[in-house]
């Protein structure tokens, strides 16, 4: 199944590739569960191109973060998106960051993507990964001590479990089936409800646990394709000087409180700061909540329509609700 | 009593059987700070080294997400205290009290794997071994003994043996930890080791587990991990320095965060801020990463590493080559592999030395 998209991707590319200036899409990394971002520039290279469930990376930031491939006159770029990087797409347009005629979209149909680190947790060992098949539902792994066999949902990223957009939203070619949420939509804020119904004490104590293991390597930061101050950071900025250096707890958490904030309404919940985190922190959690709130407040979604300017880019006087 | 503790402070090797080992290091770290690797969290994957507590989850059977390096190096370091006064002498001035902040406490890192102490092998060159000696690193660095395994978890991302080390490279540690059947034997490699063993309270093996203990090492000595070669990229780096093509080849994807350096043993990098609160505050030394963007930022507006691809060159080219010139042909990385495996795009170094010998063998052929 997987080995056919790949194929018809590679097809696809193959026929725009005198129209456009690059292809950003994925190849196999250092084993088979890794798989990392590509660059295609040339027609020799695209039999690198590759799509499965290891193709985790949201591509669309390199469409903004310099140095960005930029297309020349009358040319475009290509990219691969998943339904929930299809959105980061729109929002970047929406912002004013992209031109939709700058870009040719090759989406594709996702019904979730693997967390290695949840294989690894499966497998309780590290070990040297020869082969790794996806059927049916199942992960085949094929390691030095043994085989493993475990369930796909097992394994997928947190937030492929709660994806409601897993077909792209925006599309210029459509590669594979269309695939169905795995949950619905009135679901998609029932886990910041749990939470919040935890005592404050409880709900702090987490908090503190979690964000206490951040190392402070701002990959959260720079994988978001909306970050876009990343360079200029306050994170790191000594004038004026808004966080320490410390590794405490305390500017961990303003940190956070500002990276969250800065992305209030903007943030399409794709979860690539989430995934990024070598630490295993849920970071996109904290945003889920501003997003719940800014649903709630404005019945807004970010990422959905690139007609519309989100509620905290714009000022409405006549606004009620708040 | 008396005599038997004699006896146990002649012997080079113990045996800690698997049930003992938490009490065994808790008796330890009645003299000592015992770091241990442990998970991150309770369902996380990440493991780190942590001062030992009491009935804490020690992991030895695979490596640490994050090396022991904060132990010698820790990501915000005191270095000065300071605090302004009303001067007893003349009350219409301040006074400034400074204080050192030298730490001498010492300290055991159980559970080190031969990468990790390698790592530290590097930053000595960089720390102790230069005009200058850094007195906060000498410090610590001087009261910490390592007690370290003879690895044998070597996964797809290590590649200690192609970098001058190995599974079972003991070079800086003081005690080999081998684990057979049943409990790990230690083993004495410097003078330091001898002491440990007296406080450990622990028998010593008997000649069938000294026999397997044998037998492990072997296998371990026997293993090579990694096929990386390395001949060419000393002056591959320099050869290549303005191909910026190739470095773009190498690090397009690069999101320029700091997941490669805080994860990397060798990394040494730090910057130096002073960090007020009211009257008093401290001068602290923080790690920083040569993947950010601010760290080579001039005060005159001039970035000489704009992109991230002059600033993955530097990481690349300074592990394995500028550091190698300067300090006798050794590496500076140490093969640990785990910038590869937290890399959030997996971005492969070994791949990026073999683009760069490839044009540099590339470009003498020609
Ligand atoms: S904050 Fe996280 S989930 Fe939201 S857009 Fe950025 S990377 Fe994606
Ligand atoms: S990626 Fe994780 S460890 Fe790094 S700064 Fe973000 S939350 Fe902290
Ligand atoms: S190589 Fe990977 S870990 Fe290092 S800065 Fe680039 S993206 Fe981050
Ligand atoms: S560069 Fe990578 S492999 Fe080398 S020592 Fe650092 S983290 Fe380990």
């Amino acid at each position: 199944m997987w080995s056919e998209i790949t194929k018809k991707l590679q097809e696809t590319v193959q026929n725009i590739m005198p129209q456009v200036e690059a292809v950003i899409g994925w190849e196999r990394g250092f084993n088979e569960i890794r798989i990392k971002p590509v660059v295609i520039k040339k027609e020799g290279d695209i039999s690198k191109l590759v799509w499965n469930p290891f193709c985790v990376q949201n591509l669309s930031g390199y469409l903004v973060k310099s140095p960005a491939v930029i297309p020349r006159e009358g040319r475009r770029v290509a990219i691969c998106v998943k339904g929930c990087d299809s959105r980061s797409v729109t929002a970047l347009i929406q912002e004013g960051f992209l031109k939709r005629d700058q870009i040719f979209i090759i989406g594709i149909p996702c019904s979730g993507t693997v967390d290695w680190r949840k294989v690894m947790k499966r497998l309780e060992r590290s070990s040297v990964i020869h082969r790794a098949e996806i059927k049916d539902g199942r992960l085949m792994v094929e390691h030095a001590e043994g085989v493993e066999e475990i369930p796909l949902r097992e394994i997928l990223l947190r937030r492929c479990l709660r994806c409601v957009y897993p077909n792209p939203t925006v599309s210029d070619v459509v590669i594979g089936e269309t695939v169905s949420p795995h949950i619905e939509k009135e679901d998609l804020y029932k886990d910041v409800e749990a939470f919040e119904r935890k005592s404050l004490d409880e709900r702090r104590k987490f908090w503190a646990e979690t964000l206490s293991r951040c190392i402070r390597c701002y990959a959260c930061r720079n994988a978001c394709p909306l970050c876009i101050c990343q360079d200029w950071c306050i994170a790191e900025r000594r004038d004026p000087k808004w966080v320490t250096q410390k590794p405490t707890l305390k500017d961990i958490l303003l940190f956070h409180g500002i990276h969250a904030l800065h992305l209030a309404g903007r943030c399409t919940e794709c979860g690539e700061c989430e995934r990024v985190c070598p630490m295993e922190i849920p970071v996109m959690f904290i945003k889920e909540k501003l997003n719940e709130t800014t649903l709630r407040l404005f019945s807004y979604e970010a990422g959905i329509d690139s007609n519309l300017v989100p509620p905290l880019l714009t000022f409405n006087p006549h606004e009620t609700g708040i | 009593m008396v005599a038997r503790r004699k006896e146990k402070k002649s012997q080079n090797r113990i045996f800690i059987p698997l049930e003992g080992l938490n009490q065994t290091l808790e008796n330890l770290s009645k003299h000592f700070t015992v770091w241990v690797p442990m998970p991150s969290g309770e369902n996380e994957w990440s493991l780190e080294f942590k001062p030992l507590h009491r009935g804490c989850k020690i992991l030895l059977d695979r490596q640490s997400t994050l090396p022991p390096k904060k132990v010698i190096l820790p990501q915000g370091q005191t270095l000065i205290e300071y605090e302004y006064k009303k001067s007893e002498s003349d009350p219409s001035k301040q006074d400034l009290v400074l204080r050192e902040v030298i730490d001498e406490s010492p300290i055991i890192v159980f559970g080190t794997r031969p990468c990790d102490v390698r790592g530290f092998l590097v930053c000595d060159k960089v720390f102790l071994q230069g005009r200058y000696i850094d007195v906060y690193y000498r410090a610590r660095r001087l009261n910490t003994l390592f007690a370290t395994l003879f690895c044998r978890e070597a996964d797809d991302a290590c590649f200690c043996s192609s970098v001058g080390s190995g599974p079972a490279d003991m070079e800086g540690s003081d005690i080999g930890i081998t684990p057979i059947d049943g409990g790990w034997i230690l083993e004495g490699l410097t003078d330091r080791a001898s002491e440990i063993f007296s406080l450990c309270d622990c028998e010593a093996p008997d000649e069938k587990q000294i026999e397997d203990a044998r037998r492990v090492q072997e296998e371990v000595r026997s293993m090579r991990v990694g096929n990386l070669r390395t001949d060419g990229v000393l002056e591959g780096v320099k050869g290549q320095f303005q191909n910026m093509e190739l470095w773009r080849d190498i690090a397009e994807s690069c999101l320029s965060c700091g997941v490669c350096t805080y994860v990397c043993p060798t990394c040494y990098c730090f910057t130096i801020t002073d960090e007020p609160q009211g009257l008093r505050g401290e001068r602290l030394r923080s790690w920083d990463s040569c993947m950010f963007y601010q760290y080579t930022q001039e005060a005159s507006g001039h970035n000489p590493r704009p992109t991230k691809l002059e600033r993955y060159r530097n990481r690349l080219g300074h592990k394995f080559s500028y550091f190698p010139l300067r300090y006798s042909g050794m590496i500076a990385c140490c093969g640990c592999g785990r910038c590869i495996r937290s890399c959030p795009v997996s971005i492969d170094i070994r791949q990026g030395v073999e683009r760069v010998r490839e044009a540099h063998h590339g470009c003498v052929c020609s």
